[in-house]
């Protein structure tokens, strides 16, 4: 601060402050969609302004559906290291030089395969995006590098408290044998083979397991291009995950020495995103902790100082959604910290929340959608989970809509239908357990 | 390519507008000249903690985030040596609301004991997250200082204790706002569907009235050259050993700054590049491998970095690192390999361009570099680098005298195996 008077000196010759808008309704291009002989869909978007395509191919081929642990991931990363025509280095050689961007990811659901290119090296990059999707080989020694690696990775990723957190979160949440809670030791590695990987592929990366989300310049020649690669697919059989009833558990705690910070991880297993009361039940998470200044933000950064960061979400998979918070703090501060964060649920069951805040936390849930639908990149994400629920673009609006609807008394009512202390399941990784006094969270009082 | 126009307030602000015609968004970007190469010594982590602070609210706006958030924005900012950035992007119709904003934390900051004390334990928590409790979290603080002795590039944003950010006073925080958050010592930049012209008016009408004087700046103590190899060992408990090594090179508007971005591009830009190719997927020596530029406005670093895969001795790493550098030296690059290396970069630009905040963000930078036509002559400048060039430039830096080895060592070598079953008891 400068100094009180100046700042009042000042005062009068300053501006009112702006009305603040809040926008129309955001506009969603729709797709355009397209089923091929073989089961493959396709539905691209079309953008004008810039000289770039995206192509996302989408397998039904996540975690959920490897038999072998680790041969979802391992598939779709190997894809690009050597095909028929090419081996790994060719491929890599191919792409960097048409400045082509490639991606791939694994959830517990799908794999997806991505492609950006400039327009001018569009045709060369989907030559290389076939061999990679039509004619991998696995070789042997790249199956046998990259395990080597995932294996070290891993373990670095197993020392960090937050990682620990989410894994042990996932087993405690659905079973240590459910798809969806499963984790594997890092040697498991040394047991992965070529012919899993075959396998995997044989079965997952088929047309009736793939649709393709293209956005961009897309005219007809580049739609037809993708149609031809994504039409060559074997047609095989629509693959389900075999996912038997998850049992969640109250409690859990992983001890790790000499821990800073203990990493808390607390949710409850609800419904995907079909289920009627998901968007306002996203709302209600969205108030808790769903942005920076939410009542956790609030509670536990601001207020106490125990962390640099909280968050809470709503995750959404294909046959289950549960609700998450999220955070780390100094390790004194543990057990305090979980009792906020039921005492900021508690407050959500007993008070109306304000129309004020509500109408911020609208607010901030229709300018994240609009910020994603900003680029031809972000309508490609936006489109495939579209697709993934079942959906289609005009999807968004139909949430808009249904979130502005939400009102106080329908939060609350979610709350208490939801947010039932007993039901949730609290996992805690660090250097003490903060349960050893005997305590246990989410008692009914 | 981005078109802009830019205009200078009379109180010395700088203002750039970019006319996106596509973006329903707009990207408001304030770039201040403060980082933490700006100060004290003993007071190191300060510019990072104040970035924290001008989100604790005005006379006027007690809550900064409440207003964005009303108006369908998000908002956020970083510190690095240099700089400080605070961005934003809200829907083109609440532009107004951006700018008023800006320009009250740029005069109005309301900080008082109460907030300073509990903005200190949250950069402490900040500390301890990203820098305490994560595996090789303490490598970049450990390498930086290492690298430089008299620079204050010898300690990174957080700073180079948390006792130094917990012994901030209230009066050294008025200073420092005092000094460094001016209309003069900042940029302001906006890209959305508007005129630049009527970008001016609304900075004008939101900036025009502030005063601020303009201090100058201390001197900023400059590194002398290096005249031996500097070399520290480390032992952590941490599953892979990392061998780093670090040498001296030119700032970032440097003669030879592109060449040497280029030279990282080739050993490390993609999976076609050579340390992947040759050091982790046929040489089977790390689990990874990356070289990179710092890109700092003074002279900088080039690092290059590998974790090891086990039973890799950290001699074996680092000579493997030495012959790709000392090849380099020896050997004109193909030309193949040039064009893939320009190809990227191009196609890098052209993505990075697609994003309304992108385009505010680097007009801000470019700006602050003092070269903004720079902006756009990076793509012309890469395309005109020869393999002689490349040569020359790799002699000149890639020489021990002028590096700094960091050989982060896990416990036990390796003892990766046992982590599992740790986490299970």
């Amino acid at each position: 601060m400068k100094s009180a008077k100046q700042g009042s000196r000042k005062a009068h010759e300053y501006p009112e402050p702006p009305a603040i808008v809040t926008p129309a309704q955001a506009e969603v291009p729709l797709a355009r969609e397209e089923r091929l002989e073989n089961g493959a869909r396709l539905y691209t978007v079309d953008i004008p302004g810039q000289e770039v395509i995206r192509v996302s191919f989408v397998f039904r081929a996540g975690t959920s559906l490897q038999e072998i642990p680790f041969s979802a991931s391992a598939t779709v990363n190997l894809l690009s290291e050597g095909s028929q025509r090419w081996s790994a280095a060719q491929i890599a050689e191919q792409l960097d030089f048409y400045g082509s961007y490639y991606e791939v990811s694994t959830d517990r659901d799908y794999a997806v395969v991505t492609f950006c290119s400039l327009s001018r090296f569009f045709a060369e990059t989907m030559e290389v995006a076939e061999q990679i999707l039509l004619y991998p080989l696995f070789p042997e020694q790249e199956v046998r590098t990259y395990c080597t690696k995932q294996k070290q990775r891993l373990a670095v990723e197993r020392t960090k408290v937050a990682f620990q957190a989410r894994e042990l979160f996932s087993r405690t949440l659905f079973g240590a044998e459910h798809p969806y809670g499963i984790s594997s030791p890092a040697e498991r590695y040394d047991d992965l083979e070529r012919d899993m990987l075959v396998r995997f592929y044989d079965r997952c990366y088929t047309g009736r397991n793939c649709f393709v989300a293209v956005s961009g310049r897309v005219d007809d020649q580049v739609r037809e291009r993708i149609a031809a690669l994504a039409g060559r697919l074997p047609a095989g059989e629509v693959l389900r995950p075999n996912v038997g009833e998850a049992i969640s558990a109250r409690y859990a705690f992983a001890g790790h020495p000499g821990a800073v910070q203990s990493a808390i991880r607390i949710g409850i297993r609800l419904f995907p995103r079909t289920h009627p009361d998901f968007i306002p039940m996203q709302v209600v998470t969205t108030v808790l902790g769903g942005y920076f200044g939410s009542r956790l933000v609030q509670n536990l950064r601001e207020e106490r100082g125990y962390t640099y960061g909280v968050f809470a979400g709503m995750v959404n998979l294909e046959y289950e959604g549960y609700m998450a918070i999220a955070t780390e703090v100094a390790a004194a501060a543990t057990e305090d910290a979980v009792d906020q964060i039921f005492r900021e649920m508690e407050r959500l069951r007993n008070e109306l929340v304000g129309e004020q805040e509500l109408r911020m936390v609208k607010n901030i849930v229709a300018g994240e959608v609009m910020r994603i639908l900003d680029g031809p990149f972000g309508i490609a994400d936006v489109t495939i989970e579209n697709v993934q629920n079942g959906t289609d673009n005009g999807y968004i609006d139909r949430f808009l809509r249904r979130v502005r609807e939400v009102s106080p008394e329908e939060v609350l009512a979610m709350a208490r239908k939801y947010l039932i202390p007993e039901h949730f399941t609290t996992v805690v990784v660090g250097e003490a357990d903060p349960a050893l006094s005997g305590k246990v969270w989410g008692s009914v009082k | 390519m981005i078109t802009y126009e830019k205009h200078t307030l009379a109180n010395g602000l700088t203002v750039l507008a970019h006319r996106d015609r596509f973006s329903r968004m707009a990207a408001i970007n304030m770039l201040y000249k403060v980082g933490a190469r700006n100060e004290n010594p003993a007071r190191t982590g300060f510019a990072h903690l104040f970035e924290h602070l001008m989100f604790r609210g005005t006379e006027r706006v007690p809550d900064f985030d409440v207003p964005v958030q009303m108006a369908c924005g998000e908002n956020n900012a970083f510190t690095n040596n240099d700089y400080t950035d605070y961005y934003m992007t809200l829907p083109v119709d609440n532009v107004e609301v951006a700018l008023w904003l800006e320009s009250d934390r740029m005069t109005g900051l309301r900080i008082d004991r109460e907030n300073l004390e509990a903005e200190k334990k949250v950069v402490i928590e900040e500390y301890k997250q990203r820098y305490l409790n994560q595996p090789y979290g303490d490598l970049w603080l450990l390498l930086r200082a290492l690298a430089f002795g008299v620079h204050p590039y010898r300690w990174a944003t957080i700073g180079l204790d948390p006792e130094h950010i917990a012994g901030a006073t209230l009066g050294e925080v008025r200073e420092f706002y005092r000094r460094f958050y001016n209309p003069s010592n900042a940029i302001l930049s906006v890209a959305a569907d508007l005129e630049p012209e009527q970008v001016f008016l609304l900075a004008e009408k939101w900036f025009g009235n502030l005063t601020g004087e303009s201090c100058p700046k201390s001197e900023i103590p400059q590194e002398p050259v290096q005249s031996a190899p500097r070399r520290q060992e480390v032992v952590r408990e941490v599953p892979a050993t990392v061998v780093t090594i670090a040498f001296k090179m030119c700032g970032r508007t440097g003669d030879d700054f592109y060449s040497l971005d280029m030279i990282s591009d080739l050993l490390a830009g993609g999976s076609s590049s050579r340390l992947y190719r040759r050091l982790v997927q046929e040489g089977r020596l790390f689990a990874s491998a990356n070289a990179y530029v710092t890109g700092d406005v003074d002279p900088g670093l080039f690092v290059v970095t590998g974790h090891l895969l086990p039973g890799v001795s950290p001699q074996e790493a680092e000579e493997a690192l030495w012959e790709q550098l000392n090849e380099l030296k020896k050997q004109p690059v193909e030309e193949s390999e040039l064009e893939k290396v320009k190809n990227k970069f191009e196609a890098n630009t052209t993505f990075g361009e697609i994003n309304v905040m992108n385009k505010a963000m680097n007009l801000g930078f470019y700006e602050m570099l003092g070269n903004l036509p720079l902006i756009n002559r990076e793509v012309g400048l890469y395309r005109s680098l020869t393999p002689e060039r490349l040569m020359r430039c790799a002699e000149e830096v890639f020489v021990s005298e002028h590096s700094a080895t960091l050989v982060y060592r896990a416990a036990g070598d390796g003892a990766a195996e046992n982590i599992y079953k740790e986490m299970e008891i």
